[in-house]
């Protein structure tokens, strides 16, 4: 047997196992799909640890702009990533401190940026998107093979694009351009999640055992904070429930949902205006992005 | 040459097979689960169509003395039919996914099925007098005219062909939102336990519309899971004690004394990971796909991808005895993962004695493992070694280098062709088989 063994192919096959398992008769089968999401955590690991040697590699002569934009978009994510430890961490109780694979950076302002902008616009209605944000990350593997992983590459996603079969990482970016062709103009798709308003503080608990069998939207329980408006959650509803994203998520167990429990009070705009786009591989050529599996 | 589970004389040879010949084999005629019953003397299969086919053991023939008696149809019927829950969008498939005998009390028989949703309660009786002389209907079983009765008779009984019957006489539904993997019957015999993903729940035999939940797994939030339950079985004598394994490869023992829900566990048994081994993969080849008690109710056994597990159920922190099913294997689960095959569940068995265990593998092989021995032994469940009272001869996979006669090498290997369920006569020499569509039904050679 012959098999191409490199991390992007386990990744582009494991999310094409996710998504053909939604069609499966007998409906979704939760264990299957749990193990898969090992395979895709371990395999992002191992990828992430490949692209942090090839980016220390990187020539030292960079421009100004971008370098200052990159260390802007670190020090606003760096808290998140914090939150995003203390929270993958509570699979085995272990303290954040002692999770590797990514060195955070103490902030005082949490905030949501670009991975949240990035799954936002991931979420566009399509019969066929997908999210898996974050597998189910174990704090507790200390196996050589897993190498640090420098807080830069916590800020990046890793795309399975299923047209292209082309996998990318893509650096505090945007991805569908009804969403966000302007980076500091974020247009309000009807779906996009992002819209010009403040982030809420409300939790989404999406119930598995009301669809996991199949990813048709359905109506999804939540529970409101004390402060939030009730004109808020009613345009929330609409821009979630055409989305089907956030049922994988929970019936996966993705990290990307948790994003959206932990936000904090902000204003988009202020991020928008701040932040820089940087690209490794361009992914929006024209019309091509309709179809993404968004990765981490 | 010797064999296992016996002494030096002792061989497996072919008895039965029962199933199509076709190479196109239906989807629904897989065959999803194998049991015998306590005697030993019925043996029940579950398809992925929904039917269950029950075989019954036939009394030595005098002609051939030398050879145990067949197993024969005995029952077939639909158990389950595939149903579509219209809230929730979902089919809910018919293959039975476990059949669980219940002890004998009576003349009639009772088992359970189950698929992925409802558990159901089979009596299968015989029936072999017929009652004639009915006043009120005639021989037809027409009713009679009134004014036509002038007089009163008492029917009789007369003897007819052997008919057996088979009825549903409880349904356990709507308890379970996951998918069942397991029923094991109590051996209290009132009770049994219904396992899912994520829960596992008791029910009372006789009661079909409420169940107590045992154990419940599923966190708050849901982004939280990172294992699932894989298979759950009651202790053979010990009516209070449960064990259920884990997709991380762990084993939890429960005792129902100590509350009412046994979120924790009384013992907890997992062997440390080698961080040697480490590979994407870990965490598959790591769960646990079967667990089963030993007859005697000190050890347990489990089987992983690559492996099968002794424990003692007084040692929680490694098992006593390990036995590497296909090892060779592990430098190939990169295309096992491609294919799906990694996620195959195999079962295991033990034997009546408890010395020896059998478990299923690839291209239609099947491992035995004597455990006073230490000896293995691999055999071919095909075809072509099918004939009456033919000796299996046992098979190797060569690992590497230079490929031995009559050896067949890794990447020759069917990986179609899989045994995932196997069952051993509880108190003889008999093996039954389950290779995709056929059922094969092996014994010692009585020499």
């Amino acid at each position: 047997m012959e098999c191409a063994f490199d991390a992007q192919n386990l990744i582009s096959i494991s999310l094409r196992k996710i998504q053909s398992s939604r069609t499966q008769r007998g409906g979704i089968k939760l264990h299957k799909n749990l193990l898969v999401t090992y395979v895709l955590r371990n395999a992002r690991q191992f990828y992430m640890s490949k692209n942090s040697l090839q980016t220390q590699r990187r020539p030292p002569c960079e421009d100004a702009a971008v370098v200052r934009g990159r260390q802007e978009y670190l020090e606003l994510s760096s808290s998140f990533t914090e939150l995003a430890d203390d929270f993958y961490c509570n699979f085995t109780g272990v303290e954040s401190d002692t999770w590797h694979c990514g060195a955070h950076q103490p902030s005082a302002q949490p905030t949501e940026l670009a991975r949240q902008d990035a799954s936002a616009c991931a979420m566009v209605p399509s019969d066929s998107d997908l999210m898996v944000a974050e597998a189910c990350w174990s704090c507790a593997d200390k196996s050589s093979w897993e190498l640090p992983i420098p807080n830069t590459q916590a800020n990046q996603k890793t795309v399975l694009d299923l047209d292209t079969h082309v996998v990318t990482t893509v650096t505090n970016g945007y991805f569908h351009s009804d969403c966000c062709a302007q980076p500091k103009q974020p247009q309000a798709g009807a779906h996009c999640y992002t819209g010009k308003r403040k982030m809420d503080t409300s939790y989404y608990i999406v119930d598995p055992e009301f669809y996991l069998p199949d990813l048709v939207p359905v109506p999804f329980k939540r529970m409101r904070s004390e402060d939030e408006d009730d004109g808020d959650l009613q345009s929330d509803s609409e821009q979630l429930e055409s989305s089907n994203i956030s049922n994988l998520i929970s019936v996966l167990g993705s990290g990307g949902l948790s994003e959206f429990v932990s936000w904090q009070q902000m204003d988009l705009e202020q991020i928008f205006g701040s932040q820089t786009i940087c690209l490794k591989q361009t992914l929006l050529a024209g019309s091509g992005w309709t179809r993404a599996i968004e990765a981490f | 040459m010797a064999g296992v589970a016996g002494g030096n004389d002792f061989q497996w040879c072919f008895s039965q097979v029962k199933g199509a010949i076709d190479e196109d084999v239906a989807e629904a005629d897989i065959i999803s689960t194998v049991e015998f019953n306590y005697s030993g003397d019925l043996l029940a299969t579950g398809d992925k169509g929904g039917r269950v086919v029950i075989f019954q053991h036939e009394q030595e023939s005098k002609n051939r003395p030398h050879l145990r008696g067949e197993y024969n149809v005995y029952s077939t019927f639909q158990s389950h039919e595939p149903e579509f829950d219209y809230l929730k969008s979902l089919e809910i498939e018919e293959k039975i996914n476990k059949i669980r005998w219940l002890p004998q009390q009576n003349a009639a028989h009772f088992l359970l099925s189950t698929n992925d949703k409802t558990i159901k309660l089979w009596k299968i009786s015989e029936r072999d007098k017929r009652a004639e002389g009915y006043n009120l209907k005639d021989e037809e079983g027409r009713l009679r005219e009134p004014y036509r009765i002038t007089s009163l008779r008492v029917p009789v009984l007369m003897p007819m062909d052997l008919m057996v019957e088979a009825s549903p006489r409880r349904i356990f539904a709507n308890a379970h939102t996951y998918h069942i993997n397991s029923i094991s019957v109590n051996s209290d015999h009132e009770t049994y336990l219904s396992a899912d993903d994520l829960r596992i729940n008791l029910w009372h035999l006789e009661i079909t519309d409420r169940s107590f939940n045992i154990v419940d797994i599923k966190p708050a939030n849901m982004e939280e899971l990172t294992e699932v339950i894989t298979a759950a079985e009651c202790h053979p004598h010990q009516c209070n004690v449960f064990v259920y394994s884990s997709s991380k490869g762990t084993i939890r023992l429960c005792d129902m004394r100590a509350a009412a829900l046994c979120d924790r566990h009384s013992k907890f048994f997992e062997e440390p990971e080698d961080p040697s081994s480490r590979s994407f993969f870990s965490e598959i080849i790591s769960s646990i796909s079967d667990v089963k008690f030993s007859h005697s109710g000190r050890y347990m056994m489990t089987r992983d991808y690559l492996s099968v597990k002794v424990w003692d159920l007084n040692m929680e922190n490694r098992p006593v005895e390990t036995y590497q099913v296909h090892e060779y294997l592990r430098s190939k689960l990169c295309s096992l993962y491609e294919n799906d095959c990694i996620f195959d569940k195999f079962e295991c068995c033990w034997n009546g004695s408890d010395s020896a265990i059998m478990t299923g593998s690839y291209n239609n092989f099947f491992r035995m493992f004597d455990r006073n021995t230490r000896r293995d032994i691999t055999l071919e469940a095909s075809r072509e070694s099918s004939k009456p009272r033919a000796t299996l001869k046992p098979r190797k996979v060569s690992t590497g280098g230079k490929r031995k006669k009559d050896e067949i090498s890794v990447d020759s290997l069917d990986f179609n062709k899989k045994i995932l369920h196997t069952a051993w006569h509880p108190k003889d020499n008999v093996i039954a088989v389950a290779a995709t569509n056929n059922l094969y039904i092996f014994q010692d050679k009585i020499n």
